[in-house]
């Protein structure tokens, strides 16, 4: 197993490398620099000249590449081209905060939808599954900022429970946080939960039809006894990765969420800075979203093999 | 009445009167719209036939004739509703849009889904069954694919290719594939350990027999009910990458981006953006009802799942 | 001499006075308003929050860089203009006090105020002055540098009065100094990471892209009435829907930029006025390079510029919140717009009559994005309605907004493209439609045009000036590539407990000063 574990770690330092290359690519394929993006419609072909040189972007691609590849080795993420700020300053406060807003809905969304999903298998077709299902089938059915805003409209502006702006700011207490933050964290349930939640129903209703659990049910045990002891642990790999997928998708994919409410997370900082070709912000915010999934996949993995006893001694 | 060979329930005939429905709208469209779907009829946003009011945090809903409910008819006077459910935020016909949207929103959401299916599922699948270094080279690409924002991924594609809608549909089922494949070689993985899986390995069945023909039908629930979330997440996909430049172009109509260009009416209780939302919200629960009949079909605990 | 806040101003000052002298009557107008601001007397106190669009986390303090409403808004409140444009669009002194110019408008005396320090305790003076002009001269990526290219030479006459040489005369050059990039620095200062300016807030907090915390200095601001407030709080507010109900549920007092289709919802709130600054927005165009086929030809321009409904896009895009235009940039807030120029009307038939002429129905390809403006999509489909019953066709091709400025702008022959007033008929004129300038659009060059303009600019005979400026918008209107359909209107929403939210001649939110110009009730 920890064999397993430390080649997996490698593997993921090879996949945030292989990341990395990509991402440099892609902006360097992309049309326009940060100088012209910042310069914007302002920019002359003099004073785009200057900008580029004041930046050492007349450096060629590779060399900046592994000047930056070096630095980042060695935990240094460099400046930022567009104001001169050390890059990680920024970008740990506002890590901290997508964890933090992630980790809130997680809590909620979590236990609720794996939670409800088991529900719905042990009561099949009774409506409990019914209407868990139906619902959680429409909230996902609307696009994510429509939610917040009816969110804002109903709990903000007409019976003024909390605050439409969700931003948080680092003089704030945790409680504070908590509340300011409970739409965001609403929204993000309510995007998340059905995958979750039907996935959790379905992993457990498909193995009700194997034999052993029909063996279970002559042996004359009750529904909810033969859920929880024998599907559900045959069940998990699936519910395991759908989890997996949707807590990266928590991490990395809020960023329409973010500017609803106004939420100072990571994804507006990479929105930003491949807008206006931040080049070294948009690495480290890559490298930040790939460690999320390598992480999240492979813990993904390795949890998937401890729960199911063949995958533990395969082969 | 039996639909093959089953007799569905309730909740079954209600989703498959909604899919039906909406395919006889996708079918029908023009034929059936009563205006262009690009011809500003109206204003911005003019009221239709149904009109919310809120007061309060209470919220009434009125019809032209009069309240529905929450009744103080001195308090407001409905204007008269041409256009059934209102114009859009350049005064277009609502209804002729939603109708003439079904035909796009569906076709590409469907085309997307299908293919993304046949290459998350057949590469999840030689992922779990081939194992060592075909699984690791796949899954950490996988790994790095995801890792790439969407962002830089559609504009690159943009940059690259261009924006047409078999592009948009060829990059949806390219980044919907990645998360298919990790359900597929999870449920895979499960499966290639079990019993007959070996016995047909020591019979020397080759893999894509295994895959195809052990590997597959066992799979295929949790696939299925996938399907069904998946082909409507795409719904919003397909609005979210428009937004970029990248597919529909206007002026034609999709639900998602009909929701997006009228959303921030909702925020004064004008209605605008509630039809082609609810418009989608059906058709997902729809869809799914169908699904779920399905799945309920296979998962009986009857054994006799493996016939199939 | 002359001070710009006395009457009696040499005859140049008065002039500048006279060129915005109708903006009150023609443009600007408050219509939601109370109109109980000015009998008010400011009140000192209070937290200002301002919820505001046009910034990112990428946004420096460095003035070569400002290129938006937040940058502008904090740099005036921690820093000075050089010059102020006043409510009503005149050049009236900041930092330079008054100025004077010899003969043929070629050589300035600016004379610094006296009695102004910045936060470290120095007095600013004329070099820190001229260091302020000089920072977007010669080696610079400023995009102010354009504008200072005429400047041949700045010299300090005394500790508080300096000359400005041009290479030709230029009546205007007042109005060059109050460009937003020009705030008064230290001399030498090139590191902004820690701010000393002579406006009478500090950084309190600095994060881009989320919040700017600005709190009030010690002792009184050496404007009078101004600089009220104790703190100013600027978030940034992207998302037009999250600032509008920001507004509304008092998490902030000011918001800019309100969509203009849901205006009418915000009005109708009892706690929140809506300020409507009308003809001095944006200018909406769609823009065809002219020496691009099919657009190099006559007809096919004057089938397009037929062919826009332009009423239905300022009713049905803009609700009614803009003007229609007519496909050359000057305000009719200015002095030398041409009223008698008659407004082009949506008119079927004849786009129809030159389409056949030019033997071309289209189907022309018209670039569009949200990133050249958030309306642009929807404007052009109604353009492409409207064409329709011209028997023209229009593809609307939606492209990314990333980049749109560097990738599509100034190389698509036909796209989308908005321009920001600017204080003088001369730059309006000169930015665009020079065949010589940078950003001429339209590909539009015609060598007596461009002889027309610079001979304008330095004509002090007002009513060859007028008539001068009176052609140019001819021949911009009837054989120039841009159509522009529409001037929006800048909308802001304020609290109704806070005052001083005027509208200005110049940009929105007062100018972008509301942190200095507004109070508490």
């Amino acid at each position: 197993m920890l064999k397993l574990i430390a080649t997996r770690a490698l593997l993921g330092l090879v996949t945030m490398f292989a990341v990395s290359v990509l991402i440099f690519i892609c902006t360097q394929i992309l049309p326009g620099d940060v100088a012209s993006a910042v310069l914007g419609q302002g920019a002359t072909a003099e004073t785009l000249a200057v900008f580029r040189k004041e930046l050492g972007l007349d450096q060629p691609a590779y060399y900046r590449f592994f000047d930056w590849m070096f630095k980042a080795l060695r935990g240094d993420l460099g400046i930022s081209l567009t104001n001169q700020h050390v890059i990680i300053d920024e970008l740990l406060p506002r890590f901290q905060n997508t964890l933090f807003l992630a980790g809130y809905a997680a809590v909620i969304a979590i236990p609720l939808s794996v939670g409800l999903g088991i529900l719905a298998a042990i009561r099949e077709g009774r409506p409990i599954d019914r209407i868990s299902n139906i619902l959680t089938l429409m909230t996902i059915s609307v696009p994510e900022f429509f939610i917040g805003y009816l969110l804002i409209m109903v709990f903000s502006v007409q019976l003024g429970w909390f605050p439409s702006l969700s931003t948080v700011f680092p003089e704030m207490g945790f409680f504070e946080r908590l509340y300011n933050t409970t739409l965001p964290a609403l929204t993000l349930t309510m995007l998340v939960a059905a995958h979750m939640l039907r996935m959790t129903r379905t992993s457990v209703l498909s193995i009700m039809s194997s034999p052993y659990i029909e063996m279970a049910f002559l042996k004359g045990m009750t529904r909810s006894r033969v859920v929880a002891h024998h599907a559900l642990p045959n069940a998990a790999a699936p519910i395991i990765t759908v989890v997996a997928l949707n807590l990266a998708y928590l991490v990395v994919g809020v960023v329409v969420v973010e500017a609803v409410f106004t939420y100072p997370g990571i994804g507006q900082l990479m929105v930003d800075a491949v807008a206006k070709r931040d080049v070294p912000v948009i690495q480290a915010c890559g490298l930040v979203f790939s460690g999320v999934f390598v992480g999240l996949n492979t813990s993904a993995d390795i949890l998937a093999i401890l729960v199911n006893p063949r995958l533990r001694h395969r082969r | 009445m039996k639909l093959f060979g089953h007799k569905p329930p309730t909740t079954a005939w209600v989703g498959l009167t909604i899919v039906g429905f909406n395919l006889l709208l996708a079918l029908l469209g023009p034929f059936i719209a009563p205006y262009s779907e690009s011809q500003s009829v109206g204003h911005t946003w003019d009221q239709g036939l149904i009109e919310i009011e809120i007061h309060n945090g209470f919220v009434f809903i009125w019809n032209t004739f009069g309240p529905w409910f929450g009744a103080d008819p001195g308090d407001y006077v409905p204007t008269k509703g041409a256009l059934i459910l209102g114009a859009d935020q350049i005064g277009r016909d609502m209804l002729s849009r939603l109708i003439y949207g079904a035909r796009m929103t569906i076709g590409v959401a469907l085309v997307t889904t299908v293919i993304s299916f046949f290459i998350g599922i057949t590469l999840g699948f030689a992922a779990a069954v081939l194992g060592s270094w075909v699984d690791i080279l796949l899954s950490r690409l996988v790994d790095v694919i995801l890792s790439i924002p969407l962002l830089i991924f559609a504009l690159i594609i943009l940059g690259v290719f261009g924006s047409s809608i078999p592009v948009l549909v060829l990059t949806i089922a390219f980044l919907d594939s990645t998360r298919v494949f990790r359900l597929a070689r999870a449920l895979g993985m499960n499966l290639t350990v079990l019993e007959y899986v070996e016995a047909a390995r020591l019979r020397g069945e080759g893999t894509w027999w295994i895959m195809r023909r052990e590997i597959l039908p066992n799979a295929s629930a949790p696939l299925f009910s996938e399907f069904g979330l998946r082909f409507c997440f795409n719904f919003l996909f397909v609005a979210a990458l428009s937004f970029l430049g990248l597919g529909i172009q206007p002026p034609y109509a999709d639900w998602g981006g009909m929701v997006r260009d009228n959303a921030g009416a909702i925020s004064f209780g004008v209605l605008a953006p509630i039809w082609p939302a609810l418009a989608i919200s059906t058709l997902t629960v729809g869809v799914n009802l169908v699904v779920d009949w399905f799945l309920s079909i296979e998962a009986r605990p009857s054994g006799a799942q493996a016939e199939m | 001499m002359s001070n710009t806040n006395d009457p009696s101003n040499s005859s140049l000052i008065v002039d500048r006075r006279q060129l915005m002298a109708g903006a009150a009557a023609l443009g600007l107008s408050a219509s939601f308003a109370e109109p109980t601001f000015a009998a008010d007397t400011p009140k000192k106190g209070g937290t200002l929050r301002l919820g505001m669009k046009g910034g990112s986390a990428s946004d420096s303090l460095d003035p070569s860089t400002y290129a938006d409403s937040i940058p502008i808004a904090y740099s005036l409140a921690i820093w000075n203009g050089l010059v102020e444009i006043d409510a009503k669009g005149n050049a009236t002194g900041e930092l330079l006090e008054s100025w004077e110019a010899k003969p043929g408008a070629a050589e300035w005396i600016f004379n610094v105020r006296k009695g102004v320090h910045f936060t470290s305790g120095k007095e600013f003076d004329a070099d820190d002055a001229i260091y302020s002009i000089n920072y977007h001269r010669g080696e610079t990526k400023s995009p102010a540098k354009g504008l200072l290219s005429a400047i041949t030479e700045i010299k300090k006459l005394d500790s508080h009065k300096f000359q400005i040489t041009l290479s030709g005369g230029n009546a205007d050059l007042p109005f060059i100094l109050a460009d937003y990039h020009l705030i008064g620095l230290a001399n030498g200062t090139k590191d902004f990471t820690k701010t000393d300016g002579t406006g009478h807030y500090t950084l309190e907090a600095w994060e881009p892209g989320v919040r700017i915390l600005l709190k009030a200095k010690k002792g009184d601001y050496w404007k009078a009435g101004r600089g009220n407030f104790d703190t100013v709080e600027i978030r940034y507010i992207d998302d037009t829907a999250a600032r509008t109900q920001a507004l509304i549920t008092g998490q902030v007092d000011a918001v800019n930029r309100l969509d203009p289709k849901t205006a009418n919802l915000v009005a109708k709130n009892p706690a929140v006025s809506v300020v409507r600054t009308k003809g001095n927005g944006n200018r909406y165009a769609f823009v065809a390079l002219r020496d691009t086929a099919p657009f190099d030809n006559y007809d096919v321009i004057q089938g397009l510029k037929y062919g826009i409904d332009r009423q239905k896009i300022v009713d049905n895009v803009f609700s009614g919140f803009a003007t229609v235009g007519n496909d050359h940039l000057v305000a009719p807030t200015n002095k030398y717009f041409d009223a008698s120029l008659p407004q082009r009307a949506y008119d079927p038939d004849k786009a129809a009559f030159h389409f056949k002429k030019a033997g071309m129905t289209g189907p022309f390809d018209l670039e569009v994005s949200p990133g050249a403006f958030d309306e642009a999509v929807d404007c052009a489909q109604l353009f492409q309605e409207s064409l329709k019953k011209a028997g023209a066709s229009l593809n609307v091709k939606r492209v990314s907004g990333d980049g749109y400025w560097s990738n599509v702008w100034l190389k698509s022959p036909f796209c989308a493209v908005y321009w920001g007033g600017r204080p003088t008929a001369d730059d309006t004129l000169s930015t665009t439609f020079l065949s010589t300038a940078e950003w001429n659009d339209t590909h539009w060059k015609r060598p007596e045009f461009d002889k027309l303009v610079i001979a304008a600019r330095a004509e002090l005979d007002d009513a060859k000036r007028k008539h001068m400026y009176s052609d140019a918008q001819k021949m911009i209107s009837d054989d120039g590539g841009m159509i522009c359909f529409a001037v929006a209107d800048y909308l802001d929403g304020y609290s109704k407990k806070l005052r001083g939210g005027e509208p200005h001649a110049r940009y929105d939110l007062n100018d972008e000063r509301i942190a200095e110009k507004g109070w508490f009730a």
